[in-house]
């Protein structure tokens, strides 16, 4: 089974406290936040090697995003991935359908049975770009994909509805998946696949090289300007030393009729 | 300005309720606007469902066809395409649901109008559409516009939009929708429950809750004894259970429970929006989080900024000690 998984890269602010907007009002100070692989795109990652583990094929990383973003091809390399290649285009703050155009342009070139993408993204969090990839390849697709099991010309899946609840489909391929998390544990990365990672080529192209004109990339989506959430309510904080605040809450606790 | 459709969504026999909060916030921008609301409501039996959201709307497109029992985004798209190339409305509004997140993307693509998603706020300012959306955690909003075009379909984050009730009685038009594709290429094999586990975490006074940051299961059992020492449970959010420390019906949120307990402890939870809307109806909140710019300070009536791992064993002992008194 050939399998094509699509990944980006994200600044991680799950636990960064004072972000700032840079003086373009479009984008945030990165300096002092770290990078990483999407959460979701890991799992997807991880449900490719599982079915490549099973049935046999190749898996092919895809990314589109500046020469940094090397980082996270060079990852799912070390994974397991078999080949990873990179679309040279910076997509900060991008409509997702110029890069599901761009991600379709080169998925179409390539053999592929099913495609992979996280479910969403950790920084913009849109959700759309695999379900609108699938449409332009006119594959059928599922969002949400919780649990996978493939045979040789289809799939069945479930897929994740709101209050826990789950629906299951069978779905002939080639078809398009987004992954949510919770679907698999990734795999820890072995330092020997880290130095099989470091000895591949990646494969790095432009969008004109595909065929695709600055003309064709203009979005109809348009990024105005970020700014901090208002202020609002915010909780009464308990400080001091750990005896001190564990001890006034307790009593806060008591107080309230807790216990 | 041309008219507003909203699509109203129905699972397990009733209207769901992203889709009222969707109505209202359609009747706000038409009546700004100064246009029609019209909504649509797919179905196998569409009656009860057009009844109601007729409240909101100057009409109701009702779609019917004994092979739309379930609501499946591919005839979904099919209707929903032939209606917006009929009637090209300004802005098409869905809620942030799985349905749409199966439906909206390639919809927007066939029609090869703008999407936005999730969206926490939508205004018109000089007849421009602008949408707000919430980035980054939680921690930075972004407001976008649109390129010229007939129609920009938009899906609204659950629970951002109040309800408000309506007092129209829209005209109801019903629709068969004869359509003859069979769909085989993506066959729906039905709903699977979720399984049932022993505790009830909505039926509990007290819950205290853990995130990502209790960073091992066996850690689990250091929260367990503050749950007991206050009567309560331990319930948590969404990467608990997809690390497996803690089986599903544990899990507070939009895809798990809704709760309301008289105290939720929030310990190491960040407060995603998916994770607040299963527990902002508790009486009393407090979170203890390291990152004091976790949204949950937000939502909470007390909080610590602490490692939980310092913070609950001293805890646990003041309580027993206070009693004890």
């Amino acid at each position: 089974m050939d399998i094509i998984a699509c990944i980006k890269r994200v600044c991680d602010t799950s636990e960064a406290d004072a972000i700032k907007i840079d003086s373009s009002q479009r984008d945030i100070e990165k300096s002092g936040l770290a990078f990483k692989i999407n959460d979701w795109d890991e799992y997807a990652l991880e449900a490719a090697l599982q079915l490549k583990e099973k049935l046999g094929g190749t898996i092919t990383a895809v990314t589109v995003g500046p020469q940094e973003w090397n980082d996270i091809l060079r990852r799912a390399l070390a994974m397991g991935a078999d080949t990873g290649i990179r679309i040279d285009h910076d997509v900060a703050s991008e409509d997702p359908y110029i890069v599901a155009l761009i991600l379709k342009t080169v998925i179409q070139r390539l053999p592929h049975d099913l495609v992979l993408f996280g479910a969403q993204s950790e920084d913009f969090g849109s959700g759309q770009l695999g379900a609108m990839v699938a449409e332009m390849l006119g594959i059928p697709h599922a969002t949400l994909v919780v649990s996978l099991e493939a045979e040789e010309n289809k799939i069945h899946i479930s897929r994740e509805l709101e209050a826990g609840t789950l629906e299951s489909y069978t779905i002939e391929l080639p078809a398009l998946l987004t992954i949510h998390t919770g679907i698999n544990q990734p795999r820890y990365i072995s330092l020997g696949g880290i130095k099989k990672a470091m000895e591949k080529e990646l494969q790095v192209m432009s969008p004109n090289d595909l065929g695709l004109s600055v003309d064709m990339l203009i979005p109809m989506v348009k990024l105005k300007r970020l700014e901090l959430p208002p202020k609002g309510k915010e909780a009464e904080l308990i400080t001091g030393q750990p005896e001190a605040t564990a001890g006034q809450l307790a009593k806060t606790l008591k107080e309230a009729g807790i216990f | 300005m041309s008219s507003i459709f909203v699509m109203a969504e129905h699972r397990n026999q009733a209207l769901a309720d992203i889709s009222l909060q969707t109505l209202s916030k359609g009747r706000q921008l038409a009546d700004q606007a100064q246009t029609e609301l019209l909504a649509v409501v797919i179905g196998k039996d569409t009656t009860t469902y057009a009844e109601k959201v007729a409240k909101w709307a100057d009409k109701v497109i009702a779609v019917k066809n004994d092979r739309l029992e379930e609501p499946l985004a591919e005839p979904y798209q099919k209707i929903l395409a032939f209606l917006i190339k009929e009637r090209k409305p300004k802005i098409v509004l869905m809620g942030h649901t799985s349905l749409a997140m199966d439906l909206a993307p390639p919809l927007s693509v066939e029609l090869e109008c703008p999407l936005a998603t999730d969206c926490t706020d939508i205004s018109l300012q000089n007849g421009d559409v602008i949408v707000t959306r919430s980035i980054h955690n939680g921690k930075v909003n972004a407001a976008y516009s649109f390129a010229p075009c007939d129609t920009v379909i938009i899906t609204a984050r659950i629970g951002e939009f109040p309800i408000e009730e309506g007092n129209r009685q829209g005209q109801i038009e019903e629709i068969d929708f004869p359509f003859e594709e069979e769909f085989n290429y993506k066959k729906f094999e039905g709903y699977v429950a979720q399984e049932i586990g022993g505790v009830d975490i909505t039926q509990a006074d007290v819950l205290v809750s853990v995130g990502r940051g209790i960073k091992e299961k066996e850690n689990i059992e250091m929260v367990q004894k503050l749950a007991e020492v206050l009567g309560g449970e331990v319930s948590c959010s969404r990467p608990v259970v997809d690390y497996g420390w803690l089986p599903s019906d544990r899990q507070v949120g939009l895809s798990g429970k809704t709760v309301k307990p008289k105290l939720y402890l929030a310990l190491a939870i960040s407060g995603s929006f998916q994770h607040v809307a299963g527990m902002k109806s508790a009486k009393m909140t407090v979170a203890i989080n390291k990152d004091a710019g976790a949204p949950i300070f937000k939502v909470a009536d007390f909080g610590i900024v602490d490692d939980l791992f310092k913070i609950v064993p001293i805890l646990t002992r003041k309580i027993a000690e206070l009693k004890d008194n």
